[in-house]
């Protein structure tokens, strides 16, 4: 309902600013509307890298400052005209902030502050090359010869509709690109890039794409801008007020948000214009900067951000007082469930096949001076329910996070269906069929839990469209009892909720292998009863599963067969029973027994 | 000396202990036993305040200190050796256990205390200069344990000290706890490794799921089954 | 090319410029390692202490080390207030940078207003006194400056390291749960921290007072040195901010004196981008 009111709205608006100069503007009010259409572009801009993905760029000024003197080089010294002039300083623009992106973006050091400081030291290198060579050179260039398209009634409103025009595209873009399959990606890599790339992400190459946009927009602003003040200089042009006004204008406004950064630069420009003389200016400056700072205390999501959290707030059932063991377990889930599940709960368990649809050989894993994985042997077979076992620190949670490609290997093969994927980057080797939980769950925290299924299911290789994304993510939130839980945030659910979200969005890419990690831990009994009838279902629907487990009764009573690590090596695997019984194993659980103590 | 009753800690919305209630007594040895997820590192870190108990209360020689801050326990008299030792890497062995001793009583005693726990832990006096981020895995304990010790506690809360060392220095460490315990001081042992657990307490709470489902003493528990029916689901 | 003695000129503007650096880094890099908040404020400092130095220096005669021991209180206790604040909200790291963003143009704005947007210079004997050092020469100001920021370093060295207050600070920093086990009262901690770090952007203000032109829009222009300052080494250090001070300023200078002054800053910010390209990732 919101969702469509919004963009309406926009349209009127849009509308509105249109008539503007035909019907009788005020010049003044269309200088200040410049304005305003400057900064929401500014600021938009920024947002569509550094808002949706978290991160924060203090260089857009250096993209602007590139289209002021992309529009001043190409304009004056190569004498094109404007249309061309301003597409090109776009492209420049874009063009930096793809060798940075190159530079910078594979880095896992390079996030936070550190993105932030490197963008804002490109600025001032570039400012630096600007001012000592000919593009500038250290007088300033003037414009005051280039033609600017005359758009509108009066010599002023050119600009007006330039700016505009900007606005607009910058809007706009902001709008597409959040409700785009793009822009899911980039939200959850703000949430939790690691988790964003194994759930199919291509991390590298949204972030490139969005940083480019984002400039492209600053620089061809910037261009425009350029024939606004017609005297272009580096001091004006790459201090430090742009980068940090644009990050301020859309934090205040919410940058989670598309219209958030066009809310903040409304305000601030409103709130800066309102003081225009003398010492009452000051004094407005003085109040503004504490407006600020309260703002970002009290709103750290911004104001749209605080809007959207008092909205939801009246949807979310209200949660009661812990409840009891029988009512953690989503009622309807157990209803859905138990019809099919009751005969499989008797029957036990699937033929397992004889394809190995996993193979692990000779797998090694060294950090620094830790062998976390000492050469592990693995077969997983077709349908099979494979438990992997093994005390604290045995290296469990370390073979999965190799072989979904979160840590690459030291040394050794991982097969998937006889296809080596143990150089592939994590998002492919989602694509490829390998899908994993987490043991304590890491759900995208902005997005519904509808959304992060929907993104596991659009990025997981299967190509499918956003609708049948969403209706597969729909059937997902059924199968795991979570489907009136759809438009709730993460944090609105039970553990035990949690983790069915974790198995939802590891289904949703259809694994053909499917990795859990201590699924159980925390749950109660009847919980994990249900779990365990869920993964029975799961292994029926055609996925191999490996699982590591420490809820023994549950490891029993699923495993058609068990392998124990312990300090990284295999000790045992085969039959659970036997397993269980090795001298080796019970060792490594119940410790050496101490004669004389 | 320390109760618990009734405790209850909330992971989300969603119970990790409930109805937790443990005693130990002056000059008590008391382990708690359980699989991984049962909520073991939780009930330490209750006790010393780093998660807040939802329902139920703990006491300290009959003072209610549930809701009391935590870095006034450390002055209480309860010292926290706490899992994967967490010692301050950045800084050395030294000042590791120069921060262990911060409260007033104990920095007055800091060199005696010092002294004795260089006794106890030979390996340490050796490296106090080192950066303690440099240690291998079993000295590191011993530094942890050390830490705490230069508090003067009257309880001794250890998570999980044998994790991931290797036997000999396992039985090493474990000798120490004893020769610690007949100093005087309680021990609170929370334990992966139930055999050593169950051979050196007194008493043994059995931890599942968030709920204590045995509890009694230690070699009466150590021949039933529901022990290794917990761990390898026999 | 320069004759040597205009060289070792240049060079040693660029260090004694380099030590106002660092000591302006040093306040910035304690907060941002150990408080974890980014604090722009910190530059806000350094200048209103530089005008209420210039102020008592110009109208009342004050000698400016007299200043300076008449401001770290003051400026100690705003530190206080403005942690006591802050401490009331939890904000990530970002989050801190654009709180005292704002807090930092309400200053520039009241600096404006008493002082106007004109250059205020301050004139003081300690300019006028120039002695000669290894052949180049040395005014007192520049001295002082010098000797200020290696006091401060050491003494914040000192304190981290030989105090038990400096290994809390040190050790809540790294791991503020254990730190709290074991009675390290962070909340009170790091309101001391705040003073100090706020004493340090005082000390600071005194030396820019001493050597620079003061204009309110320099508030902003020096954010971009100090943070490659502060970034260069390790945070919550005692001595990194100096030494990276110096080399920057020494790059700049020297860049001045055999190139072109307007080069200056390509050295500095290259070397920061090449550094932290080049850092292993800390968490």
């Amino acid at each position: 309902m919101t969702k469509r009111l919004m963009p309406m709205l926009a349209a009127l608006v849009l509308a509105i600013l249109i008539a503007g100069p035909y019907v009788g503007l005020p010049a003044h009010l269309q200088s200040l509307l410049y304005v305003i259409f400057f900064w929401v572009s500014l600021a938009t801009s920024w947002n569509l890298l550094s808002g949706y993905s978290g991160y924060f760029s203090f260089g857009h000024g250096a993209f602007f400052g590139l289209g002021m003197y992309g529009m001043a080089t190409f304009a004056t010294k190569l004498n094109l005209s404007f249309f061309p002039s301003v597409l090109l300083s776009g492209l420049v623009a874009a063009a930096l902030a793809l060798v940075i992106g190159a530079l910078v973006f594979r880095l896992k050091s390079i996030r936070g502050e550190s993105f932030a400081l490197i963008t804002l030291a490109v600025t001032f290198v570039l400012s630096t090359l600007i001012v000592n060579t000919p593009i500038d050179g250290g007088p300033g260039v003037y414009l005051m010869g280039v033609s600017t398209p005359a758009i509108g009634p009066t010599a002023a409103s050119s600009f007006y509709y330039l700016g505009l025009g900007m606005a607009a595209l910058c809007v706009f873009s902001a709008y597409v690109l959040f409700h785009s399959k793009m822009g899911l990606g980039l939200l959850a890599i703000h949430d939790d890039e690691d988790v964003a790339e194994v759930n199919g992400v291509p991390t590298f190459a949204l972030k490139m794409a969005a940083f480019a946009l984002s400039s492209f927009l600053a620089g061809m602003m910037g261009s425009i801008h350029a024939l606004y003040v017609s005297y272009v200089t580096v001091s004006e042009t790459f201090n430090i007020n742009v980068p940090l006004t644009v990050v301020l204008m859309s934090i205040l406004g919410g940058a989670r948000h598309w219209a958030g950064p066009t809310l903040g630069a409304i305000l601030i420009t409103l709130l800066l214009n309102a003081f225009t003389d003398g010492s009452s200016a000051l004094v407005g400056r003085v109040v503004i900067g504490l407006i600020l700072t309260l703002s970002v205390l009290l709103m750290p999501n911004g104001i749209w951000g605080s809007l959207s959290a008092r909205l939801r707030g009246k949807k979310v059932q209200i949660k009661g007082d812990p409840l009891s063991e029988q009512s953690h377990a989503d009622p309807r889930g157990r209803d859905l469930l138990s019809e099919r599940t009751a005969e499989l709960a008797i029957k036990g368990v699937t033929p397992v096949g004889t394809k190995v649809v996993l193979e692990v050989k000779g797998l090694t894993k060294q950090f620094f001076a830790i062998k976390a994985l000492g050469g592990i042997d693995l077969k997983l077979y077709e349908g099979e329910i494979l438990g992997l076992l093994g005390p604290n620190g045995s290296g469990k949670s370390t073979f999965i996070n190799v072989v979904t490609g979160h840590f690459s290997a030291s040394s050794g093969e991982i097969q998937l269906l006889g296809r080596d994927v143990s150089h592939l980057s994590a998002h492919e080797i989602r694509k490829s069929g390998i899908s994993r939980t987490y043991q304590i769950p890491r759900p995208f925290n902005g997005l519904t839990v509808l959304q992060n299924v929907v993104l596991s299911a659009q990025y997981g290789g299967s190509g499918a469209s956003e609708s049948q994304a969403t209706e597969q993510a729909l059937q997902w939130l059924e199968f795991t009892g979570l489907s009136d839980k759809a438009a709730d945030l993460p944090d609105a659910l039970n553990l035990h909720q949690r983790k069915f979200l974790e198995l939802a969005r590891a289904l949703a890419a259809r694994p053909q292998v499917l990795l859990l990690d201590e699924v159980l831990s925390g749950l109660t009994p009847s919980e994990i009863d249900l779990a365990v009838q869920t993964i029975r279902l799961i292994r029926q629907r055609g996925t191999s599963i490996v699982f590591v487990e420490h809820v023994m009764s549950a490891v029993m009573a699923l495993s058609d067969r068990l392998v124990v690590l312990d300090q990284g090596v295999v000790i045992a695997s085969g039959a659970p029973k036997e397993v269980m019984n090795d001298p080796h194993v019970v060792r490594a659980y119940l410790g050496d027994k101490v004669e004389g103590e | 000396m320390l109760g618990l009753k009734n405790i209850q800690v909330n992971y989300g919305a969603a119970p990790a202990l409930w109805d937790i209630s443990i005693e130990i007594g002056q000059n008590e040895l008391i382990s708690v036993i359980g699989p991984n997820g049962a909520g073991k590192t939780t009930l330490i870190n209750t006790i010393m305040g780093l998660n807040k108990a939802k329902q139920g209360q703990i006491f300290w020689h009959s003072e209610d200190i549930t809701t009391l801050p935590s870095h006034l326990l450390c002055e209480k008299g309860i010292a926290l050796v706490p899992e994967s030792r967490r010692l301050f890497t950045g800084m050395t062995v030294l000042e590791n256990l120069e921060l262990g001793a911060m409260h007033a009583k104990a920095k007055a005693k800091r060199a005696q205390t010092l002294e004795w726990v260089c006794e106890l832990f030979p390996v340490v006096k050796e490296k106090l200069a080192q950066s303690s981020g440099t240690l291998s895995g079993g000295q590191q304990q011993m530094v942890a344990i050390g830490r705490a010790l230069m508090a003067l506690p009257e309880l001794l809360l250890l998570d999980e000290p044998s994790l991931g060392l290797a036997p000999t220095i396992v039985t090493e460490m474990f000798r120490v706890i004893q020769k610690i315990h007949r100093e005087g001081k309680s021990v609170l042992l929370v334990e992966q490794n139930v055999s050593r657990a169950l051979s050196i307490s007194s008493r043994t709470y059995v931890l599942e799921n968030g709920r204590v489902v045995a509890q009694g003493d230690s070699s009466e528990l150590s021949k039933q089954d529901d022990i290794k029916k917990a761990y390898l689901g026999l | 090319m320069p004759s040597a003695n205009l060289l070792f000129q240049a060079l040693a503007s660029g260090l004694f410029m380099g030590a106002l650096y660092g000591l302006i880094g040093l306040g910035l890099g304690l907060g941002w390692g150990i408080l974890k908040q980014i604090n722009l404020s910190h530059f806000a400092w350094v200048f209103l202490s530089a005008y209420l130095t210039y102020e008592l220096k110009t109208r009342f005669g004050i000698d400016p080390l007299l200043c300076l021991l008449i401001l770290l209180p003051v400026f100690a206790l705003l530190g206080v207030l403005l942690q006591a604040v802050l401490a009331k909200f939890s904000i990530t790291p970002f989050n801190s940078l654009m709180a005292t963003f704002g807090l930092t143009v309400s200053v520039e704005a009241f600096i404006q207003l008493v002082w106007s947007a004109d250059f205020r210079r301050m004139n003081s004997h300690y300019d006028e006194l120039k002695f000669r050092l290894f052949g180049v020469i040395v005014t007192y100001s520049e001295a002082l400056t010098m000797l200020l920021s290696l006091v401060c370093c050491f003494a914040v060295w000192w304190v981290l390291y030989k105090t038990d207050i400096g290994k809390a600070l040190r050790a809540s920093a790294e791991d503020p749960d254990i730190a709290r086990a074991f009675g390290i009262n962070a909340s009170k901690l790091s309101l001391a921290l705040s003073g100090a770090c706020a004493a340090l952007a005082c000390c600071a203000g005194v030396c820019v007072a001493l050597t620079f032109t003061l204009a309110p829009s320099q508030i902003f222009a020096w954010i971009g040195v100090i943070f490659a300052v502060v970034m260069m080494g390790k945070l919550a250090s005692a001595w990194a901010p100096l030494v990276a001070g110096l080399v920057i300023g020494v790059s700049e200078s020297m860049t001045m004196a055999l190139i072109a002054p307007t080069w200056a800053p390509l050295v500095s910010f290259t070397l920061l981008i090449l550094i932290l390209l080049m850092r292993r990732s800390h968490d």
